[in-house]
């Protein structure tokens, strides 16, 4: 730890860090568009301007190793000149036109321009340089060529991240853009962190853009259920007027131990599954005949889900026990072998299999034995024949004898065991 | 004024393009001398020499070679720079073509000095036919088993730049070799050589190296014989606008530049008067008549008059210039050219040529003056390679140099 003083404050500071690294982790305001924890620097925005003492000019903040006994200044008449100035820039060829772009809300272009307070731009819009404003990059990203700044952060990450190439910057000078490389889209298992990553409304994700306003939305932490790596999201949620709630996205949370910053593309649209088709209420008679049927059983398998959390399958343990049934969970269903990969994909499709592996459940079909099935929300259940079923389920479409409503995961809090290896 | 022809000498000689004329008057009959001295010795005759690079930052040679450590067990590459796309600078094309075995025989020496076994001759995209004599005279090299430094096999390969002046820009221009877009590296904060797939590479200009074998076999205090103390040797000047005779002409540091221009240029044209001159390709201040009357082709002079050498090309304005349209001229340049990587300059560079096309389409009021030097200021110093910082010092020099010509046509 070394000691630096930022506005005169004390602040001690890892040895060999970015300084601007220092800045974000004291939460010192610091505007700044191509530098990203997960990317590094990159030193193209010039928007991480700070006075260093010593030093006659002002210095990025992203280039430069904090030293000890550094002072640096973030505020003050000549470093929010010199700001402003760059975001006048930035702002040249931008259309500006916020109250119809999706990224409003969550724009760092917004948030230092109303800091700075540019309402005029410095050209009029037939000086502009155009862009093309409606580019579909594939993977579900559109393009606004014209609202981008160029960070290069989308580059960067399918160059030095996912390593598939598919963007780059084409033209110099002010006609430079992001494109696909000719004959390319944009397609690898995580393309969609480039909307993320886009600190800007030029990259906008066509499965949420125009679906809701950022600020409407309430986020929720949680975790992805569909694979066994367990990487952490937000649940972007909110009930429309007269509607029910409705999740609207999932967003990666950085977790460094686990997914890092990013998360993989089918994870991100598995969401969807939460929204429709749910199983929201039961029959009046429901649950008497679900008990008549246990009653009446007299070999009975309980079939549990790998996505369940630790707390529902130690109480499904307990209940087990008291009805007398055995417990199972046929894991054929969740491998995926295409779907595992190098980075975060794991070929195991469900959440919570570690903490089935704990309990030492069966993992094979139940025998032909049992007189009665029941289903805490199996995926399976339908390819098992048996004399009768009673399902629990957050989906519809289940057919079994009885059939009870059950809370999504999303709608539970619980406990998950992750796979990492 | 005194005959300095150290890059120049074989140029006028029929074919002297060729190996034949090459041998005949001197290419290639000394190489033994300077690999019987150890390579630290021939560095320590550049640095003696004082040869500065002369590609237009005017860095000491000695000082760059010596970065090049003797004991870094990675490979080490020369690149020679050839992008030559300064408006203004048309020299090295000339090393090109009149006398390739020089620059070839520059590149055995200094391969030899700092330890390297491959060259790289970046050469701009336009340069086509230039690159094929370039390319023969290597192949005749070659054949003649002449390609290398001291028994150890030489490898020089032409590298074609796709026309973008940005990569004239050392950094860019490994970028661009290492097959990536042509952008400038961030600076590294201590010295340090270059790097090509992270190897330490030497990058310098074609008439660099061309100096290296007189410097090498006739000794540094026979180079620093032409020039002055600070800038000692010579320099392929050049003269393009508004001159009798256009061309490029071998002078040594320290010539007046009006006896140049008068000497070489024949004068001004048609008997016109002088207005200004843009003294070492566009990205130098550009000095009015009376300036010029009293500068000196060397880099303390342009220094002292808050100009630069840079590469030496002289742009010769006469009266009848228009200054206005003449700094339209350089913007669009600039604008076209800047690589559009950091945001000052992407965006700096293209406002600003806005802002003087509305000046010319009568447009303009006297705000627009004030909003240009603002911008000048904001690209100056403030990104990552001198592109900007060049820009705003063109503009800088035209609007308070000629800020009459430009208030004439203002609106308001
Ligand atoms: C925008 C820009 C363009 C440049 N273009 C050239 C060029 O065409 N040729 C050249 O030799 N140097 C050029 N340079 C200078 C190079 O970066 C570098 O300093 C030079 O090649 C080093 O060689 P020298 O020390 O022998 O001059 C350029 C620099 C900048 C900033
Ligand atoms: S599209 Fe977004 S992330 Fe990519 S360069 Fe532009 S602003 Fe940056
Ligand atoms: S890798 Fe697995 S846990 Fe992570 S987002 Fe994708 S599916 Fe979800
Ligand atoms: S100053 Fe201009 S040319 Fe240099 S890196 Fe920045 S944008 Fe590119
Ligand atoms: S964050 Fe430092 S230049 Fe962009």
């Amino acid at each position: 730890m070394i000691e630096i003083f930022v506005n005169d404050q004390s602040l001690h500071v890892n040895e060999g860090v970015l300084l601007i690294e220092a800045l974000i982790q004291n939460r010192i305001d610091i505007p700044y568009f191509c530098y990203h924890e997960a990317l590094g620097m990159d030193g193209n925005c010039r928007m991480c301007m700070v006075g260093i003492e010593g030093q006659k000019r002002p210095q990025i903040a992203c280039d430069t190793i904090v030293k000890a006994g550094m002072r640096v200044h973030t505020t003050g008449e000549r470093i929010e000149d010199v700001r402003r100035r760059i975001l006048e820039l930035e702002l040249v060829n931008h259309p500006v036109d916020c109250p119809i772009c999706d990224q409003a809300g969550e724009c760092k272009l917004q948030d230092f321009y109303m800091d700075y307070g540019l309402y005029d731009s410095a050209v009029s819009k037939g000086e502009k340089v155009h862009g093309a404003k409606h580019v579909d990059l594939g993977a579900n990203v559109m393009l606004d060529q014209e609202r981008c700044v160029l960070c290069a952060r989308c580059t960067r990450f399918t160059c030095n991240i996912t390593k598939t190439h598919e963007l780059g910057i084409i033209g110099r000078g002010d006609h430079a853009r992001i494109s696909t490389m000719p004959g390319r889209k944009l397609s690898n298992p995580y393309a969609m962190n480039v909307v993320d990553l886009c600190p800007v409304g030029a990259l906008t994700s066509k499965d949420f853009r125009f679906a809701q306003r950022v600020w409407f939305l309430s986020s929720t932490p949680s975790v992805c259920h569909s694979c066994a790596k367990g990487c952490n999201i937000f649940i972007d949620h909110n009930a429309p007027k007269y509607q029910k709630e409705r999740i609207y996205r999932f967003r990666p949370r950085r977790n460094d131990a686990v997914n890092g910053h990013f998360i993989c593309d089918a994870g991100r649209l598995s969401y969807k599954s939460l929204n429709d088709h749910r199983l929201t209420c039961n029959n009046p008679d429901a649950m008497d005949r679900a008990k008549a049927l246990i009653q009446a059983a007299h070999n009975i398998a309980l079939l549990v889900d790998a996505n369940l959390y630790c707390e529902q399958l130690d109480a499904l343990v307990a209940f087990a026990q008291r009805i007398g049934a055995q417990l199972y969970c046929p894991n054929q269903c969740y491998y995926d072998e295409g779907f595992g990969d190098e980075w975060l994909r794991r070929p195991w499709r469900a959440a919570n299999l570690a903490h089935i592996n704990t309990l030492g459940i069966t993992q094979s079909t139940p025998s032909e034995a049992h007189d009665l099935i029941i289903s805490f929300n199996h995926p399976d259940l339908s390819s098992l024949t048996c004399k009768h079923k009673i399902a629990f389920s957050t989906h519809e479409g289940v057919e079994a004898d009885v059939v009870l409503a059950l809370r999504s995961w999303a709608e539970e809090a619980g406990t998950l065991i992750n796979i990492t290896a | 004024m005194r005959d300095a022809r150290i890059v120049s000498r074989r140029f006028e000689l029929p074919q002297s393009h060729t190996l034949e004329v090459a041998r005949a008057h001197g290419a290639y009959t000394r190489l033994s001398e300077a690999f019987d001295k150890t390579p630290s010795e021939l560095i320590e005759i550049i640095d003696q020499s004082g040869l500065r690079g002369k590609g237009g930052g005017g860095a000491g040679a000695g000082e760059k070679w010596k970065l090049m450590l003797p004991h870094d067990p990675r490979p080490k590459y020369l690149a020679v720079n050839c992008d030559e796309s300064e408006p203004g600078t048309f020299k090295d094309r000339q090393i090109i073509t009149k006398d390739p075995h020089l620059l070839i025989e520059g590149i055995i020496l200094t391969c030899y000095a700092i330890g390297a076994r491959a060259a790289y001759i970046y050469i701009r995209g336009e340069y086509r036919a230039h690159q094929q004599i370039l390319q023969a005279a290597i192949d005749e090299a070659e054949a003649a088993g002449l390609l290398h430094v001291k028994g150890a096999p030489l490898l020089i390969t032409v590298h074609r730049g796709a026309g973008a002046y940005i990569c004239g820009e050392k950094s860019a221009l490994l970028e661009s070799m290492e097959g990536k877009r042509g952008h400038p590296r961030l600076k590294p904060k201590q010295k340090e050589c270059e790097w090509y797939f992270g190897n330490p590479t030497l990058v310098n200009n074609v008439e660099t190296i061309a100096s290296v074998p007189f410097i090498l076999y006739e000794g540094a205090a026979a180079y620093r014989s032409f020039g002055t103390e600070k800038s000692p040797g010579t320099l392929l000047f050049a003269l393009s606008g508004h001159v009798q005779r256009p061309g490029v002409y071998e002078a040594e540091f320290g010539t007046s530049m009006m006896a140049y221009i008068e000497h070489f240029g024949g004068g001004i044209r048609k008997g016109k008067k002088l207005k200004a001159v843009i003294p070492g390709g566009a990205s130098t201040a550009v000095l009015t008549a009376q300036e010029a009357l009293e500068a000196c082709l060397d880099y303390e002079s342009m220094q002292s008059l808050y100009s630069a050498l840079g590469t030496g090309g002289m742009i010769v304005m006469d009266e009848d210039t228009d200054m206005v349209l003449a700094l339209k001229n350089l913007l669009e340049f600039y604008r076209h050219e800047s690589c559009g990587q950091c945001t000052p300059c992407r965006e700096g560079t293209g406002l600003a040529d806005t802002l003087l096309s509305r000046v010319l389409e009568g447009h303009g009021n006297t705000g627009d003056i004030d909003k240009l030097l603002e911008l000048a200021s904001t690209m100056d110093g403030q990104t990552i390679c001198v592109f900007a910082p060049a820009v705003a010092i063109v503009i800088r020099g035209f609007l308070l140099k000629f800020r009459s010509e430009f208030e004439a046509r203002m609106h308001a």
